[in-house]
C-alpha cells in the first residue's frame, strides 16, 4: 500500500525483461525451426521486438504481484497456523496455490 | 624524373593530393639527406614507373606515400588521420603472405591472389572457381599486415553475406572475435560500436554506405575492401557510391572486385573499373588452360518448346489487339515501320523514350498524349505477349487481369471488345487446365533426371523470371511429388497475389536444400547468384529471355562439384531468338577481356599499400581452423550470462535462497499444484483476495471427483465439514454473492431472494420454495446444487434456505436417522425431537456426507453410510439437535441455532462453507420442518399416515405398475399430473404436485403449472435448463403412460390421482387429512413461504431437477417426514432391489401397518421416489410421490442407477434430495414419534430390515456410480451424462419393471417390505 511496503518496480522489471528476454528466445528458436519446417512462415517485425512495459504498468504490476505474494503468504500462513507450525513450508504453499491461482 | 613527377601528381591529382604533397616532402627530405632509408629511395626511384605502372601491374608500384612506420611528421592533421594512426603495417608479418594449403592449390588462384594481393582488381572468373578463396587469402593478409587495419568485405544481399562470412573463416579462420557481420538487421548505434570493437567486416553495400556517409565507419583504418559480385557497382549503386566516398576522403586502401560476370558489354565493364578504381583486371573464363582442369563439365542444351495451341491461340487474340495502336503509332511517324509481331516492348520503350526526346515533327502537340498512352497500351500488351510465351497462359492473364483494373491501360482497354474476347479466352483455357508445354517438358526433364540421379543427392534449380510462374511450376510440380521435394525461394516483397519470403525464410529454404530436406528449388533471380551449393547438378532456365550475365549465373549454379547439366527452356519464335542473339553478345564480349583487357579498358592507378621496403614472400601455410559458430548462436548466449541488476542487492542469504529455489539449469524443487487434492475440495481461507468462480468451480470438481473416496474416508469429515460450510455458507454467501452476483453461487442471495420471492408467490407451497433454494443452489454449480439440493431444504428453511438443508438432512439422515431416530423415537419420544435436531444437524452435515453418499447410492449408500454417518451426524445432530429441538420448539430462530451450531461444528470445511449456506438452511428448515412437521403430526400426521399407508398401498401398485408400463418411472406422476393437467408434466408437474400438496391438489395443477412455470423461468436462467427440459419431456412421455396409469391411481385416490407424487404426499396428507394437510400445507407454507422459492427455484432447477424435486421431496416430506425417512430407506432398497417399488410399498405398508407411522413411511417413500425421480425427473418423481413412491423408487432405482451411472450430479442430488427428504420426514417422523412411537418403532425395523439389505445393494451401487461418477467427471457433459442416464435408467426400468410386477403384488401387502428386502438381496 504505502511506498515502504511496495515491490521495487527496477526489480520486477528487471523480472519481466527477463522473462521477456527468455521467451523471445524461445520464439526465436521454434521460430527458426518454424521456418525449416515450413518455409511458409513469416517473421513479423513486431514478433521480434521485446516486450516493453511503461512506468504506469509496471508501477499497477508491482501492486498486483504484491497482493498476490501477501495473499499467499498469508493464506499459507493460516494453513500452517492450523496445523500448529509457525513456519510456513513449501507444503503449505502447495495446499493454498491452486485456488490461489484461480483467485487472481 | 621531373616531367613525370607532374604527370603523377596530375594522375593523383584526384584522389590523393595530400599524398603527393607529402612525396616532395620526402623528395626534399631525400636531397637534404641523401643517405636516407632504402624505402625513401625506392619511392624515389620508383616514381617515375609510376605512369608505367598503371599498365605494368607486376613491376613494382611506386610508394607516392611514405610507409606507415615512418611517416615524417606533417603540419598537416589531414594527413595524419589519413594513414598515420590505424594503417601501421607490421614489419614482421610484411615480411611474408600467406597462402593456405588446406584446399589444394589451384595455379590460376594463388596468382590471381598474388596480383590482388598489391593492386586493386577486378577478378572476373566463371562461377564455381573460388573466387571467395581469392578474397579470403588477400583479406587474412591484410588483416596480418596492419594489425589496425579494418577490413571490409561487402556482398549484395544478406543470405550472401552469412554465406561468405562463414566460407572465408572456413578458407583462413580468421579468428571471429574480430569478425562480425552487419547489415541493415543490425541498429546503427550498434554498428557505430562494432565498426570500433572489429576489425574484419562483412557487410552489405547499404550498411556500409550509410555508415561511411554517417561517420560512423572508421574510413581512415579500413586497408581493404572486398566487393563481391563487382557486377552490380553501375551507376549509383551502393558500391559505387562507397567507393566514390573513400576516394574523396582519401583512404588508401586495397580494393578486391570479384565478379563471374563482369559485363555483357564493354561500357558496363569499364563502368565498373571506373567506379571502383581498378587497376587490374584477372580474367580467366572455363577454356583457359589453368582453369579448365578445375571445370566441371557443363552441358547446356537449349531445348525449344511450341508456344502450345492455347497460346497461339491467345497470342494471335492480343496482336488483334496491338494492331489497331500499332498502326496508329506508324501513322504518326514515331514508331518505324516494322512488322508489329516482332515488336518487343523493350524496342518499344526505346522508341518512346525517343519520341519523347525529339517528338516527331507534325504531330500536332495535342496527339502527344495519344502518342504517349499507345505506347503504353502497347508496352503492357507486348509485355503480356511475352509473358505468354515464356511463362505459359496464366501469368500473362494475371498480368492482365492486373493492368485491366488500374492506370491508364484499363482506361484505354475498358471498352475495347478485344481485349475482352482475349481475357475471356485465356479464362477458358485457364479453367481447362491448359498445361503449359513447357511446364509438362519441364516435369519430363526433372522425372528424367530422377531416373538417373539419386533423388537424395542431387539437387535442382529451376530459375523463373516471373514469380506468378514460380507458383505454376511448384503446382505442376506437386504431381511428382514423390520424388521431387519442391520449394520455393523467392524475395521479400509482398505482392498482391504472392507472398515474398523473410530473409529468415529464404535462409532457412537454403539449409533445408542443402541438407536435402527439399531437392528441388524453384527460384526467381535471387537465386541467380551467389547460392553456393555443390550439389546442384541441373538447371533449368524456365525461361530464356534474360541476360547473359544472368544466364551465366543461372549456369553457375551447377557444375561445382560434379558436371553439371543446364537445359535452358525456350519458346519456339521471339524467346529463343532473343536468347540466341544474347548469348552471342556474351561471347564477344569475353574477347574483350582477355588479356587482362589490357587493349579495351582504360585502367586507374592504386596504391601497393605495402611499402616496396617490404617484399612478402609466399609461405604456404595450413591453416587449423575452429569451428565457425554462427553470430546468432553467440548472441543467444549473452543475455544469459548477464547478472541482473538486482542480484547486486540482495544480501548473500537471499542468494543462497535463490540458488536453493531457482538454479539455473536445474530444477530444485517445483510447486506442485496437485499435491494436495483433499485441500482442494474446500475453499480455502482467504486473506484479502475472495475466491473467484473459477475457484468455487475448482472446488466444485474436485468435490466431485473426491466424493466417492471422501464418502467413503471421511464422513466424520463430511460431517465436520459440513457445519463448517453452514457457518461459512453464511459468510461466504454474502461474499460470493458480492463477488459473483452473476454466478448462483451466491447461494444466501440468490437463494433466498428467489426463495423470498417464491414464497411470497406461492406461500402456498413451501416444498417448491425448498426446491427453489435448492435450484438456486444447482443453478450456481452443480456440486453446490448438490450439496445445496441436499442444503437447500436448509436454505429453504432459514430464508427458505436453511429448510432445503432440513430435508436433505433428513433425507440423508433418513436411512441413519431411520435408525436412529426410530430407535431413539422407540426409546423416547422426546428423544425423538432431539433425534430430529440432530439428525437435522446431522443431516446437515450427512447431507454433505449423504450428499455425496446419496449420490453414490443414493439411499442405499446412504443408508449404510449414512447409518455410520447419521451415527456420526446423529451425535452432531444430537448436540445440534439439541439445538435443532430447541429450534424447533424455537421455530426458525431455533433452527438458526442449529445452523450456528453446524457452523461451529464444521470450521475445518472452509469448502463447506457453501454447503454450510445449506446447513443453515437446514437448520431453519428443520425447524421450519420440524414445527411444521409437528404441527402436521400432531393434527395430521396419525390420519395422514393412514390415509397414507392406505394410499400408498395402492398407489405403489399402481405406479409400479405404470412404471412398467410407462417406460418412464414417472408416468405414475404424470398420470396424476395428468389428472392435473398433463401440461403441468413438462414444466409443471413437479410444481403441480407440489402445489397440489400446499394447495389442495386440484388447486395444486393450476398452482404447480404456474409454479413450474415460475421456476422454469427461473431454471432457464440455470444452466441446467436443458436436463429440465429433457427430464420435463421425459416426464411428459412418462405422463402419458402415467395416464393409462394414472386413472387407476387417480381412481385410488383423488387427491393422489391428481398429483400422485407431491399430491400423494400432500394429497394423503390433504386427503387423508384435509386438516392436517391444510395445516401441513400452512407449515409447509410458512416454512416454504420461504421454501417456496426455493422450491419454485429448485423446480425450476429441475434441469437439476433432481435436486430440486428432491428438495422439493423433502419440503414435502417435512410433512410426510417419517414416510420420507422410510422413503429413504426404501429408496435405497428400490434402487439396489428392481423391485425398489416394492420395498417403498413394503415400507408405506409398514408404514400403513404401522398406521401413523406408515402414511409417513409412504410419504417418504414417496419423497424418496420423488428425489430419486427428481434425479431422474424432479418433476415426474414430485408428481408421482405417493403413487410415484412406489414408481418413483423403482423408478429411482432404475434412475438411480442409471443417473448414478450418468452423473454423480445426479446421484448427489438423489441423494441430497433423498436426504432432504429424508430430513423433512425425519421432523416428521419425530411428531409422529411422539404421536406414534410405535409405529415409527415398526417402521423403523422394517425400514432397518429394508436399509440392512439395500445398504448392501447401495454399496455396490456407490461402488458403480462413482466409477460413472469418475467417468461423468471426466467428460463433464451433463447432457451426455442425461443421455446415458436416461438410456441406463429405461433399462434398470424395464428390469425394474419386470422384476417389480412380480415383487410389486407381493408388496401390495406389508409384504412388500419384506419382499422387497428379498428381492433386493436377490437383485443386488
Amino acid at each position: 500500500m504505502d511506498a515502504n511496503n511496495a515491490f521495487d518496480s527496477d526489480l520486477i522489471h528487471a523480472i519481466f525483461k527477463h522473462i521477456w528476454a527468455r521467451r523471445f528466445r524461445e520464439r526465436e528458436r521454434s521460430d527458426a525451426i518454424d521456418a525449416t519446417d515450413a518455409e511458409v512462415a513469416l517473421g513479423t517485425s513486431k514478433k521480434n521486438r521485446l516486450a516493453s512495459a511503461n512506468s504506469n504498468a509496471l508501477k499497477l504490476s508491482c501492486e498486483l504481484l504484491k497482493s498476490f505474494v501477501s495473499e499467499a503468504v498469508q493464506r499459507a500462513a493460516i494453513i500452517a497456523e492450523a496445523e500448529g507450525i509457525d513456519k510456513i513450508e513449501a507444503s503449505h504453499l502447495e495446499r493454498i496455490l491452486p485456488q490461489l491461482l484461480l483467485d487472481f | 624524373m621531373g616531367p613525370e613527377v607532374p604527370i603523377e601528381l596530375v594522375e593523383e591529382d584526384g584522389f590523393d593530393w595530400e599524398a603527393a604533397v607529402r612525396e616532395i616532402d620526402l623528395a626534399c627530405l631525400k636531397s637534404l639527406n641523401p643517405s636516407s632509408s632504402s624505402s625513401s629511395n625506392k619511392d624515389n626511384v620508383t616514381k617515375p614507373a609510376k605512369r608505367q605502372s598503371t599498365l605494368d601491374r607486376f613491376i613494382a608500384r611506386p610508394d607516392h606515400y611514405p610507409p606507415p612506420p615512418d611517416p615524417p611528421v606533417f603540419s598537416d592533421p589531414n594527413f595524419d588521420n589519413d594513414n598515420s594512426p590505424c594503417v601501421g603495417i607490421d614489419p614482421e608479418t610484411a615480411k611474408t603472405w600467406i597462402y593456405p594449403v588446406n584446399v589444394p592449390l589451384r595455379d590460376y588462384q594463388f596468382a590471381i591472389t598474388k596480383t590482388a594481393l598489391f593492386s586493386n582488381t577486378l577478378v572476373a572468373l566463371p562461377t564455381g572457381l573460388g573466387k571467395t578463396l581469392i578474397a579470403a587469402v588477400v583479406m587474412y593478409n591484410y588483416f596480418r599486415w596492419f594489425p589496425q587495419g579494418k577490413i571490409v568485405f561487402a556482398a549484395p544481399s544478406r543470405p550472401l553475406v552469412m554465406q561468405q562470412i562463414e566460407a572465408c573463416h572456413n578458407i583462413v579462420g580468421i579468428p571471429q572475435e574480430w569478425t562480425i557481420d552487419l547489415t541493415g538487421q543490425t541498429c546503427p548505434s550498434k554498428r557505430a560500436s562494432l565498426w570500433k570493437s572489429k576489425r574484419v567486416f562483412f557487410v552489405t553495400p547499404q550498411v556500409l554506405e550509410k555508415d561511411i556517409q554517417s561517420g560512423t565507419c572508421l574510413t581512415n583504418c579500413l586497408v581493404c575492401l572486398v566487393i563481391d559480385e563487382a557486377h552490380r557497382a553501375l551507376g549509383n549503386y551502393s558500391y559505387c557510391v562507397v567507393v566514390r566516398e573513400l576516394m574523396a576522403v582519401p583512404v588508401q586502401l586495397r580494393i578486391l572486385a570479384l565478379t563471374a560476370t563482369p559485363g555483357s558489354k564493354t561500357q558496363a565493364i569499364q563502368g565498373i573499373i571506373d567506379n571502383l578504381q581498378i587497376s587490374t583486371l584477372e580474367y580467366r573464363n572455363e577454356s583457359d588452360h589453368d582453369v579448365c582442369p578445375y571445370v566441371h563439365d557443363r552441358k547446356v542444351e537449349l531445348i525449344q518448346v511450341p508456344l502450345g495451341k492455347d497460346a497461339d491461340e491467345v497470342s494471335k487474340r492480343l496482336l488483334d489487339v496491338i494492331r489497331p495502336y500499332a498502326v496508329r503509332l506508324k501513322n504518326f511517324g514515331v514508331l518505324l515501320n516494322r512488322d508489329y509481331q516482332t515488336l518487343s516492348p523493350h524496342e518499344l520503350l526505346m522508341a518512346r523514350d525517343k519520341f519523347r526526346e525529339a517528338p516527331v515533327p507534325g504531330i500536332p502537340h495535342i496527339s502527344h498524349g495519344d502518342v504517349e498512352s499507345c505506347f503504353a497500351a502497347l508496352i503492357t500488351l507486348y509485355h503480356i505477349r511475352k509473358l505468354l510465351s515464356s511463362h505459359g497462359i496464366r501469368p500473362a492473364y494475371e498480368m492482365l487481369e492486373e493492368k485491366l483494373h488500374e492506370g491508364p491501360f484499363a482506361r484505354l482497354m475498358s471498352k475495347n471488345e478485344d481485349i475482352r474476347m482475349t481475357k475471356l479466352l485465356m479464362q477458358q483455357r485457364l479453367s481447362n487446365g491448359a498445361p503449359s508445354p513447357k511446364l509438362s517438358k519441364m516435369l519430363e526433364i526433372l522425372v528424367d533426371h530422377y531416373k538417373i540421379k539419386d533423388p537424395r543427392t542431387s539437387r535442382v534449380i529451376i530459375f523463373s523470371n516471373f514469380r506468378g510462374s514460380v507458383r505454376d511450376i511448384m503446382d505442376a510440380l506437386s504431381s511428382i511429388r514423390d520424388v521431387v521435394k519442391a520449394t520455393e525461394f523467392i524475395g521479400q516483397s509482398s505482392g498482391k497475389t504472392l507472398k515474398g519470403q523473410s530473409q529468415k525464410v529464404q535462409q532457412a529454404v537454403l539449409e533445408k536444400f542443402r541438407s536435402g530436406g527439399f531437392n528441388v528449388i524453384v527460384a526467381t533471380s535471387i537465386g541467380e547468384e551467389g547460392l553456393d551449393i555443390m550439389e546442384v547438378d541441373l538447371v533449368i532456365c524456365f525461361d530464356a529471355n534474360v541476360s547473359p550475365l544472368r544466364m551465366i549465373q543461372r549456369m553457375g549454379r551447377t557444375g561445382r562439384k560434379n558436371n553439371g547439366r543446364v537445359v535452358v527452356l525456350a519458346c519456339e519464335g521471339s524467346e529463343k531468338n532473343s536468347y540466341m542473339r544474347k548469348q552471342a553478345n556474351g561471347q564477344a564480349i569475353k574477347k574483350h577481356m582477355r588479356n587482362g583487357g589490357m587493349n579495351s579498358f582504360n585502367f586507374h592507378p592504386s596504391p601497393r599499400m605495402i611499402p616496396h621496403v617490404y617484399k612478402p614472400e609466399v609461405q604456404h601455410v595450413k591453416f587449423s581452423i575452429e569451428q565457425f559458430i554462427p553470430r546468432g548462436k553467440k548472441l543467444q548466449d549473452e543475455p544469459a550470462t548477464e547478472t541482473p541488476a538486482f542480484k547486486k542487492k540482495l544480501t548473500p542469504e537471499e542468494m543462497d535462497m535463490l540458488a536453493k529455489y531457482f538454479k539455473p539449469g536445474e530444477e530444485k524443487w517445483r510447486v506442485s499444484l496437485i499435491a494436495f487434492p483433499h485441500f482442494q475440495t474446500l475453499p480455502s481461507k482467504v486473506h484479502k483476495v475472495m475466491h473467484s468462480r473459477q475457484t468455487s468451480i475448482l472446488i466444485d470438481a474436485m468435490q466431485h471427483l473426491q466424493e466417492t473416496t471422501l464418502t467413503e474416508q471421511s464422513k466424520k469429515f463430511s460431517i465436520k465439514y459440513g457445519t463448517p460450510l453452514a457457518e461459512r455458507d453464511e459468510l461466504d454467501t454474502g461474499l460470493r454473492v458480492g463477488d459473483d452476483p452473476k454466478d448462483f453461487p451466491s447461494f444466501n442471495d440468490l437463494d433466498v431472494n428467489t426463495s423470498q420471492r417464491k414464497a411470497k408467490q406461492v406461500v402456498e407451497s413451501p416444498t417448491s420454495t425448498l426446491e427453489t433454494t435448492e435450484n438456486d443452489f444447482e443453478a450456481s454449480s452443480p456440486r453446490h446444487c448438490y450439496l445445496f439440493s441436499s442444503e437447500c431444504a436448509s436454505v429453504d428453511t432459514l430464508g427458505k434456505v436453511f429448510v432445503l438443508p432440513v430435508p436433505l438432512s433428513f433425507s440423508s439422515n433418513v436411512p441413519g436417522p431411520d435408525y436412529v431416530g426410530r430407535e431413539k423415537i422407540l426409546s423416547s419420544p422426546n428423544k425423538f425431537h432431539m433425534d430430529v435436531v440432530p439428525i437435522d444437524s446431522s443431516s446437515k452435515h450427512r447431507q454433505d456426507n449423504v450428499s455425496c453418499k446419496l449420490k453414490e447410492g443414493l439411499l442405499p449408500d446412504c443408508a449404510n453410510e449414512t447409518l455410520e454417518s447419521q451415527s456420526l451426524l446423529k451425535r452432531h445432530s444430537t448436540d445440534v439437535g439439541k439445538g435443532d429441538i430447541e429450534n424447533c420448539a424455537g421455530e426458525i430462530m431455533i433452527s438458526s441455532d442449529e445452523d450456528d451450531e453446524d457452523l461451529e461444528l464444521s470450521p475445518r470445511l472452509t469448502n463447506f462453507i457453501k454447503s454450510g449456506v445449506v446447513p443453515d438452511s437446514p437448520v431453519y428448515d428443520q425447524g421450519v420442518a420440524n414445527e411444521a412437521n409437528i404441527e402436521d403430526h400432531l393434527n395430521r400426521p396419525p390420519t395422514r399416515l393412514s390415509n397414507e399407508l392406505a394410499e400408498e398401498p395402492s398407489t405403489p401398485e399402481k405406479k409400479i405398475h405404470i412404471t412398467c408400463t410407462a417406460s418412464e418411472f414417472r408416468t405414475p406422476e404424470k398420470e396424476k399430473d395428468l389428472a392435473n393437467g398433463t401440461e403441468c408434466f413438462a414444466v409443471s408437474p413437479m410444481p403441480e404436485e407440489w402445489r397440489t400438496p400446499l394447495a389442495n391438489i386440484t388447486n395444486a395443477s393450476s398452482s404447480a403449472s404456474k409454479d413450474w412455470r415460475l421456476s422454469s423461468g427461473e431454471k432457464s436462467e440455470t444452466l441446467r435448463q436443458p436436463r429440465k427440459l429433457k427430464r420435463l419431456r421425459r416426464l411428459g412421455d412418462c405422463s402419458s403412460a402415467v395416464k393409462e396409469n394414472n386413472p387407476g391411481i387417480a381412481k385410488t385416490d383423488h387427491v393422489r390421482s391428481r398429483s400422485l407424487g407431491e399430491r400423494n404426499i400432500r394429497g394423503k396428507k390433504k386427503i387423508r387429512a384435509d386438516n392436517n394437510a391444510r395445516i401441513f400445507i400452512d407449515a409447509e407454507a410458512e416454512v416454504s413461504s420461504e421454501s417456496e422459492m426455493s422450491v419454485d427455484e429448485k423446480e425450476d432447477l429441475t434441469g437439476d431437477s433432481v435436486e430440486d424435486s428432491f428438495i422439493d421431496d423433502g419440503t414435502m416430506p417435512t410433512a410426510n417426514t417419517q414416510a420420507e425417512c422410510a422413503k429413504v430407506d426404501m429408496m435405497a432398497v428400490y434402487r439396489r432391489s428392481l423391485l425398489s417399488q416394492s420395498p417403498l410399498p413394503t415400507r408405506f405398508r409398514d408404514v400403513a401397518a404401522a398406521s401413523s407411522p406408515s402414511p409417513y413411511s409412504s410419504g417418504l417413500l414417496k419423497t424418496i421416489n420423488e428425489s430419486r425421480s427428481d434425479s431422474d425427473k424432479s418433476l415426474s418423481s414430485l408428481r408421482t410421490p405417493q403413487t410415484t413412491n412406489n414408481e418413483s423408487n423403482k423408478e429411482d432405482t432404475m434412475a438411480a442407477t442409471g443417473d448414478f451411472s450418468v452423473a454423480q450430479i445426479s446421484t448427489d442430488s438423489r441423494k441430497r434430495k433423498f436426504s432432504l427428504c429424508n430430513s423433512a420426514n425425519v421432523p416428521v417422523i419425530n411428531l409422529e414419534n411422539k404421536f406414534e412411537a410405535h409405529a415409527q418403532a415398526t417402521e423403523k425395523e422394517s425400514h432397518e430390515g429394508l436399509r440392512s439389505n439395500v445398504g448392501a445393494s447401495q454399496y455396490k451401487e456407490e461402488d458403480d456410480d462413482d466409477d460413472d461418477d469418475d467417468a461423468f467427471y471426466a467428460t463433464l457433459d451433463f447432457d451426455a451424462m442425461e443421455a446415458q442416464a436416461t438410456l441406463l435408467l429405461s433399462k434398470q426400468r424395464s428390469e425394474t419393471k419386470t422384476k417389480e410386477d412380480a415383487p410389486v403384488k407381493p408388496h401390495m401387502g406389508n409384504q412388500r417390505t419384506d419382499d422387497g428386502p428379498s428381492f433386493d438381496l436377490g437383485l443386488w
